[in-house]
């Protein structure tokens, strides 16, 4: 799983650095033990040696005990040295005097030097722990500053919408070198992206437009020819089709064309669109159109539903949906419009499409083999609703076909 | 009647000008800009069908110099371009009425036919027909003074047929006639069929002789 480039960041601070910590504490824990033993060793010593100073210039004034400070033992023997006690540390040592043995043991508490040792260790602790917040928080609040340019970069990009024909801008002097060329070089590759994606645009626009000429001309000739003196049922045959073809180019042409002139922004205008109006005229017309095969049309229209949108866009939206729904209809079928001020709900009786239904709104791709449509009347219909944006939604449930228009 | 077609392609041209010449409009055509200016300063014409892209200047400036002229030609725009805003100022430069290609020619007939009649009946048009009599201004059929009931779409159908009366007239350009939305994406040709059923039956209910032919499976005529 990824994380955030901080997350990483801190957990690899707060992975390694109680680790040096650690160690730098039990090396500066066995550092203290040293210098208290040798402090406390330093101390023994100069105690037993005022002691026997003092002893052997006065033995008799002198006392042999002082509890807690020193104890001589005269003619006792034994090895010097120096042990631990929980609360004491002792040294022993034997002098000698006018041929006489003592044997010399001076005390000091060990019980303070064990409570400085915890002391510093404490108080060392704290300053690690504070040390360890400080080096995270800061790191936290330095990177964020630093990598600043790249997620606003990278947010940048995310809002970026080739289809929208807005250039990108990006800061050209973030203060770091890596992210100025990271910006250079990422404008660069959305430039060359950009210029081939409306090139292609364009050409689409510009291969449409030359193509209705011929198309015209084709259809002017085929209607001479119908009136022709010459014509039988076998040629009326043959130029009924090429009429057919001729028709079909036609639509595509002109649907293609919208398409790409919707890409390309050409219907910028908004206005405010009374659609229960519209729908109820478009409604009516196909009610009509299609009532001889025997289609029951069904509407349910709340008056008075605006919406903002270009009007001769928004026409095609409503016709190609109500057409599609009679077109994919079965005999003696039925079509359901509703329309209130959330959402334009299209509903028909038909076989289910073949293929996926997730692809019904792309380009060419027919729920059946079917010679009356162009493909497109679908894809148009998204590429409408996706300018404003409305929501486009396809259900197939029991023999019925629900499209709907959800309005922002 | 006099036509002037200013097309550029002379295909296209040649098209237009054979077709309305069938149906004894007196029909020239020019397919340049400084013809088309020559002609229109020197006569006058009932009808012009206006390309707007022509070699040597707009279809529109030729269409601002005639009615700043203040000529009555009646003007018809054909334009490869279908955009509300080209079909907006075109009207708004003083074109009667706009037609985008592809078109059909019997559509554009009905179109200049329909801006003759505005033009020289003042409203009260109807197109007589031997029994049957369209009444245009007050949307109405009569067969020997009785009334037929039509619908909306039957109405149009027959209105279409009859103004292109003796020619043929295909399932497409019928099904593009009937379409009344502005959206240029007529329902298919399919039904045209049923509606042309249902009026040649109710014509002949009052006892209209049979005046829709079928040519072959290519479209229909109106046979007077």
């Amino acid at each position: 799983m990824s994380q955030s480039l901080q997350q990483r960041n801190t957990r690899s601070l707060l992975t390694w650095l109680p680790l040096v910590m650690l160690a730098g504490s039990v090396f500066l824990y066995l550092i203290l033990m040293g210098h208290i033993r040798h402090m406390k060793h330093q101390q023994l010593q100069l105690k037993q040696d005022n002691a026997w100073r003092a002893f052997a210039r006065d033995t008799l004034r002198v006392p042999l005990k002082l509890a807690g400070e020193y104890e001589i033992v005269p003619g006792a023997m034994g090895e010097d040295g120096a042990t631990d006690s929980a609360n004491l540390s002792r040294l022993a040592q034997t002098h000698e005097l006018d041929g006489r043995s003592y044997r010399v043991t001076t005390y000091i508490s060990a019980k303070e030097y064990r409570h400085l040792l915890i002391k510093v260790s404490l108080s060392e602790a704290i300053i690690f722990v504070l040390l360890l917040l400080s080096i995270v928080i800061i790191n936290r609040f330095e990177s964020r500053r630093l990598w600043k340019p790249f997620y606003d970069t990278m947010s940048a990009i995310r809002g970026y919408d080739i289809r929208q024909s807005k250039r990108l801008s990006l800061g050209s002097t973030t203060g770091v070198r890596e992210f100025d060329r990271l910006n250079e070089t990422l404008l660069e590759l959305i430039d060359n992206v950009d210029r081939a994606y409306r090139d292609q645009k364009q050409f689409t626009e510009n291969a449409s437009h030359e193509l209705q000429t011929p198309l015209a001309i084709i259809r002017s000739k085929v209607e001479l020819l119908a009136e022709g003196p010459g014509l039988n049922e076998d040629s009326a045959q043959l130029l009924q089709e090429i009429a057919e073809a001729n028709e079909r180019l036609s639509q595509m042409n002109k649907n293609l064309l919208l398409l790409t002139r919707i890409e390309n922004g050409q219907f910028p205008d908004m206005q405010t669109i009374e659609i229960s109006d519209l729908v109820r005229r478009l409604g009516d017309f196909f009610k009509e159109y299609y009532a001889n095969e025997g289609v029951q049309t069904k509407t349910d229209i709340v008056a008075g539903v605006t919406i903002r949108a270009n009007p001769a866009l928004i026409e095609i939206l409503v016709n190609n949906l109500l057409r599609n729904a009679y077109i994919h209809n079965i005999p003696a079928g039925w079509v359901d419009v509703r329309l209130n001020q959330t959402a334009l709900v299209i509903e028909n009786s038909g076989p289910a499409i073949e293929g996926d239904p997730g692809q019904l709104f792309d380009r060419f791709r027919k729920g059946r083999v079917d010679n009356r449509t162009t493909g497109l009347g679908l894809a148009l219909v998204r590429q409408i609703a996706q300018l404003y944006p409305f929501d486009v939604g396809y259900i197939y449930r029991d023999g019925r076909h629900q499209l709907t228009v959800t309005f922002a | 009647m006099k036509l002037l077609v200013i097309e550029d392609e002379p295909s296209l041209l040649n098209s237009i000008t054979r077709y309305f010449r069938q149906e004894q409009f007196v029909c020239e055509g020019v397919s340049n800009f400084t013809d088309a200016l020559r002609r229109i300063e020197d006569i006058a014409y009932d009808c012009i069908i206006l390309d707007i892209n022509l070699p040597g200047g707009s279809g529109l400036q030729l269409l601002q110099y005639l009615r700043e002229d203040r000529k009555k030609d009646g003007v018809i725009i054909l334009s490869a371009r279908d955009s509300l805003d080209d079909k907006i100022m075109g009207l708004n430069y003083g074109a009667d009425d706009y037609l985008t290609k592809p078109f059909h020619l019997p559509e554009l007939s009905a179109r200049v036919k329909a801006l003759l009649r505005r033009k020289y009946n003042e409203g009260n048009a109807a197109i007589p027909l031997g029994e049957l009599r369209i009444d245009l201004s007050a949307r109405s059929v009569l067969i020997r003074d009785q009334p037929v009931a039509l619908g909306r779409i039957e109405y149009n159908l027959l209105v279409f047929l009859a103004t292109n009366k003796n020619r043929v007239v295909s399932q497409q350009a019928i099904a593009e006639h009937l379409y009344d939305g502005a959206a240029d994406q007529a329902p298919g040709p399919e039904f045209v069929y049923s509606h042309i059923k249902n009026l040649k039956r109710k014509l002949k209910e009052k006892g209209c002789p049979e005046m829709i032919q079928s040519v072959y499976g290519l479209g229909y005529k109106f046979v007077v």
